[in-house]
């Protein structure tokens, strides 16, 4: 490797990295637009707020707490990665995905609930509205869950070792669907 | 794990925990419009914790920071040219 060649590697960021955060930027544009339209419709009609009450408040205090928390463990799971700690990776990764399970099965708890009560998709704007974003979000935290548990048994087996750096790339991603959460949280359960 | 890097990390999660008690506290102390400003001041502060400390964007190149500018910006503008559409409507 050449003096100019070794100067480009050293500063440049990580394909993966790159590839990585290419993939979180478009989903801004999916969740941003989603987000956009909801407060120029919530802005435009009256009767938002008395379908916002008929929400489980308590249960997405409780998804707040367990995605927040989860997003504190992937990152010390990245943190154990680079010190090549993979014992503690697995730790934190096993915590990551049992509070993204957690998550999911709050969210299973309040949509049964809420389809229990008639509230559906169909049942007005601001339901189709609020179905759309926090299942679009759940599928984000399922697939979320999904590649954290599969760098968890990587951590189990001793062979995540050799790619360390996905324990960063599914982190950033974690991040991601926490940030979404978020704005999601008081966009419809707080305004 | 380096302490001092988990200290950091466990720091910023006990922030983001109190910031949602504080929106949670506006929501219901304060008159709605003052509650709204507030709630969502403390929303983009916290996601700028998460990514200033969780993504290390404090750290990144520009190159990142211009890959999640541009399509913010974007999304910002759309939230925009939306506006008129309920403000004329009445």
């Amino acid at each position: 490797m050449n003096a100019d060649t070794a100067t480009m590697s050293d500063t440049a960021v990580p394909p993966g990295k790159t590839g990585t955060w290419w993939f979180l930027a478009s989903e801004i544009p999916v969740f941003g637009g989603l987000i956009a339209s909801y407060i120029v419709v919530r802005l435009g009609s009256a009767g938002w707020g008395e379908a916002s009450g008929h929400l489980n408040f308590s249960l997405a205090l409780i998804n707040t707490f367990l995605l927040l928390t989860s997003s504190m463990t992937v990152v010390m799971a990245h943190a154990a990665a680079q010190e090549n700690d993979f014992r503690r990776v697995a730790n934190f990764l096993g915590l990551t995905v049992l509070l993204g399970l957690g998550f999911l099965g709050v969210k299973a708890v309040e949509y049964t609930t809420e389809i229990t009560h008639g509230f559906t998709p169909a049942a007005g704007i601001f339901w189709s509205f609020y179905y759309g974003m926090t299942g679009l979000h759940a599928l984000h935290v399922l697939a979320g869950v999904i590649a954290n548990t599969v760098l968890w048994i990587g951590a189990l087996r001793g062979t995540l070792a050799r790619h360390g750096h996905r324990v960063e790339l599914a982190g950033l991603y974690w991040h991601l669907v926490d940030i979404i959460w978020i704005f999601i949280f008081p966009l419809l359960y707080l305004a | 794990m380096s302490n001092a890097h988990s200290r950091h990390y466990l720091m910023i999660w006990i922030w983001l925990l109190a910031l949602v008690v504080l929106s949670v506290a506006a929501a219901s102390i304060l008159p709605k419009t003052q509650a709204l400003v507030l709630i969502f001041a403390v929303a983009i502060l916290k996601a700028l914790l998460v990514a200033r400390n969780y993504m290390h964007l404090k750290n990144e190149r520009a190159i990142i920071y211009a890959m999640v500018l541009i399509p913010l910006t974007f999304v910002i503008i759309l939230l925009f040219a939306l506006f008129p559409d309920f403000v004329y409507r009445g």
